[in-house]
């Protein structure tokens, strides 16, 4: 009936330790409508709204790939999916 | 942990500072960023509307409300 605890020789990470552990470091955030940012993260909170430093915008749009540098941004979570430590866009 | 901090002191230290905010639909607003709050609710003033890149129209007082905001950034650098 008890939840089984996994076993204590497998070093488990939750989801968000793994972000926990980006702070500092550069991230690649991709995010719902093609689009992607890479930044250098500086804090999250519950709702994975993301604080960004020296961040460049990827819009993939009709007429090709738009960039646009920012300095610091406040990102909102709503339109995160996916997050990948490191910075380099894998293309 | 998580760094809440640094959400609370950047949303503390760009009152009053020029900002951009940009808008799930793409359309972009630079103004002075007169208040913010927990659902990302934000009123600028001196407020320019950007439509791709060009400026559409101009308000003195602007109020955007939160679930539109893709993000809001300082704005010391420009492409």
């Amino acid at each position: 009936m008890t939840a089984v605890p996994p076993p204590a020789n497998i070093s488990t990470l939750m989801p968000l330790e793994l972000v926990d552990k980006c702070i500092g470091s550069r991230i690649h955030i991709i995010m719902k409508n093609d689009k992607e940012m890479v930044g250098t993260l500086l804090g999250f909170d519950d709702f994975v709204n993301m604080l960004l430093d020296d961040v460049t915008e990827y819009e993939n749009t009709p007429d090709g790939r738009r960039i646009t540098k920012l300095d610091q941004i406040l990102l909102n979570g709503n339109n995160i999916t996916m997050l990948v430590p490191g910075g380099e866009l894998a293309e | 942990m998580s760094r809440k901090e640094a959400l609370s002191q950047f949303i503390n230290q760009i009152h009053g500072r020029p900002v951009a905010v940009k808008l799930n639909n793409g359309v972009d607003y630079r103004g002075v960023l007169a208040c913010l709050d927990g659902y990302m609710n934000i009123a600028l003033d001196q407020t320019e509307e950007y439509v791709n890149g060009q400026l559409k129209n101009k308000y003195g007082d602007a109020f955007i409300r939160g679930n539109n905001v893709l993000y809001i950034s300082t704005q010391k650098r420009r492409v």
